[in-house]
């Protein structure tokens, strides 16, 4: 626990306060559902960029992000943050403009429009499971016992149970205007930072003094296979739930179009500036100001308590608190809109009234949110956790959704219906196989499994399966060719 | 001072005044929705 002042916990408390006040002032206020899920689809640049980025950022890019640059240097910010900026262009410059073409709400509507029910449910099921907040629950729980010295249940209880409550009441609209006062405290907490940090270590050269060269490596030591991994991982941009969200929920294209322009610069500002506070951590251990134990993942939090003063500390936790709440907000209302407009609906009750589907939306929200809590309860290791959702949403998404926009005649209900589930199946099965007969490596954080004298890592597994879910689209369209 | 850190300067200020400029474009946006709520609220 860090020793805090007055000051501290009253900015603290009274920021958690305006966050459920916001979303109370929202409740009932929705006239129909996409009010309520899409903000009446009439978010402008501003409100874009600003609910963008601050849902994209969550603790595990903040502290993910600082722990490979307290280990390696500037490769965090050159080998793992910069390729995702380039399939933030791929998505502003050619695929928001082909989503924007139908008026779809959300990821699963796509597959339903291009290959049918089936395929449908699968995106459905696969959205829910990547979107259940359970990443940003095991985060309030950590930052809980480091910083306020709570028990992590209580931490995800009491953090996220705020989150919680303005997103049932206020919907998007309370999401979306949240997000934008989590935007502004999390950007200027982190370049506030900077002039304190560098004054805590004794200015930038005495880091560039003390740190090893390879530290200021543009692609330090890592080896290249684990740098196309980390690259690999930006796909998840293509087909992520909560991205889609907002261009859907967009006044125009040429709103989202310019928001992702915008925000490439302020994403790649924020994501250099963490990386060098988290260098900078690494300095003061070096010089001895930090002690030499520090946990990597808390190198930023540790720094940023050391070198701020009293007041801007209390700033900095609510800064961090709002990349995290920004982030479980948008998933908890993803989930219960998948649970709602996505399964239930088409399932049970196609003539459902918007008031109604409002009411099973909220509902899906808790289930996401009391699913998440388990979960992050359960888990004890969250990076595996992670890459099993993405892995599951990049294998059983990314192949029909793209080939589906791209290629009309490839729009055949089996196509995306054996792609979507066989990539499904197999990261469910491979995941589980490689976590049960592998063995986990505390220094690579991962667990690992020999095959045929390879080094196996889990990260690996979306190398078999898109391939698979690949051959499920073409073997679709070959026994469809062959029906008709 | 570095190419390092002045192009870390470049990010603070980026990062900074960006991030200002971006949410007074959000407050000037906002105005007018939350006029549309009360209106709609008014309406009801």
């Amino acid at each position: 626990m860090y020793p805090l002042e007055i000051i501290d916990y009253v900015i603290v408390i009274g920021y958690l306060s305006m966050m459920v006040g916001v979303g109370l002032w929202f409740a009932k206020k929705h006239t129909d559902f996409e009010d309520f899920f899409l903000a009446g689809r009439s978010l402008t640049t501003p409100i874009l960029i600003t609910t963008l980025i601050s849902t994209y950022y969550g603790i595990d890019v903040l502290f993910g992000d600082t722990q490979l640059a307290f280990t390696d240097g500037v490769v965090a910010w050159f080998g793992y943050a910069r390729p995702t900026y380039a399939f933030f262009l791929i998505a502003a410059l050619l695929l928001a403009k082909r989503l924007r073409e139908n008026d779809f709400r959300s990821l699963p509507d796509i597959l339903h429009l291009y290959y049918g029910d089936k395929a449908r449910y699968v995106g459905a099921l696969t959205s829910f499971i990547y979107s259940l907040p359970a990443l940003s629950l095991y985060g309030f729980g950590m930052l809980a016992e480091v910083v306020l010295g709570l028990d992590p249940i209580i931490g995800m209880l009491v953090l996220g149970g705020i989150a919680l409550v303005y997103t049932l009441t206020g919907g998007f609209w309370a999401v979306a205007l949240t997000d934008s006062i989590q935007f502004v405290m999390m950007c200027l907490v982190i370049a506030i930072s900077f002039p304190f940090a560098m004054n805590f270590i004794g200015g930038f050269d005495s880091m560039v003094k003390l740190l090893p060269e390879s530290y200021f490596d543009t692609m330090g030591d890592l080896n290249i296979f684990l740098i196309i991994i980390y690259a690999s991982t930006g796909l998840s941009i293509l087909v992520e739930p909560t991205f889609y969200q907002r261009i859907f929920a967009a006044k125009s294209y040429k709103n989202v179009r310019n928001a992702l322009i915008i925000g490439i610069f302020i994403w790649g500002s924020y994501d250099w500036i963490i990386t060098i506070l988290a260098m900078s951590a690494k300095t003061a251990v070096i010089q001895g100001a930090l002690p030499l134990n520090i946990a990597p993942d808390a190198a930023l939090l540790t720094v940023a308590i050391a070198a701020l003063p009293a007041g801007i500390v209390g700033l900095f936790i609510a800064g961090v608190l709002s990349t995290e709440m920004s982030t479980l907000d948008s998933y908890c209302l993803v989930a219960g809109g998948n649970v709602s407009y996505d399964i239930y609906r088409p399932a049970f009750k196609p003539d459902i009234s918007d008031k109604e589907l409002i009411k099973v939306t909220r509902y899906g929200v808790l289930l996401s949110w009391v699913l998440g809590f388990g979960m992050a309860s359960v888990f004890q290791q969250m990076l595996g956790l992670w890459v099993f959702l993405s892995s599951i949403l990049i294998s059983s998404t990314l192949i029909p959704i793209i080939l589906g926009l791209y290629f009309k005649n490839f729009r055949k209900p089996l196509a995306g219906f054996i792609s979507s589930a066989s990539g499904l199946f197999s990261t469910v099965v491979l995941n589980i196989y490689i976590m049960l007969k592998g063995t986990f490596d505390p220094s690579e954080e991962t667990y690992i499994v020999h095959w045929f004298g390879i080094d196996f890592l889990q990260e690996f597994v979306m190398y078999i399966t898109v391939p698979i879910s690949v051959a499920g689209f073409f073997v679709g369209l070959f026994i469809d060719s062959r029906e008709h | 001072m570095s190419y390092w850190e002045i192009f870390t300067w470049l990010t603070v200020i980026t990062l900074g005044i960006g991030s200002i400029v971006v949410f007074m474009f959000f407050i000037k946006d906002i105005k007018h929705i939350l006029e549309k709520f009360q209106k709609g609220k008014n309406e009801v």
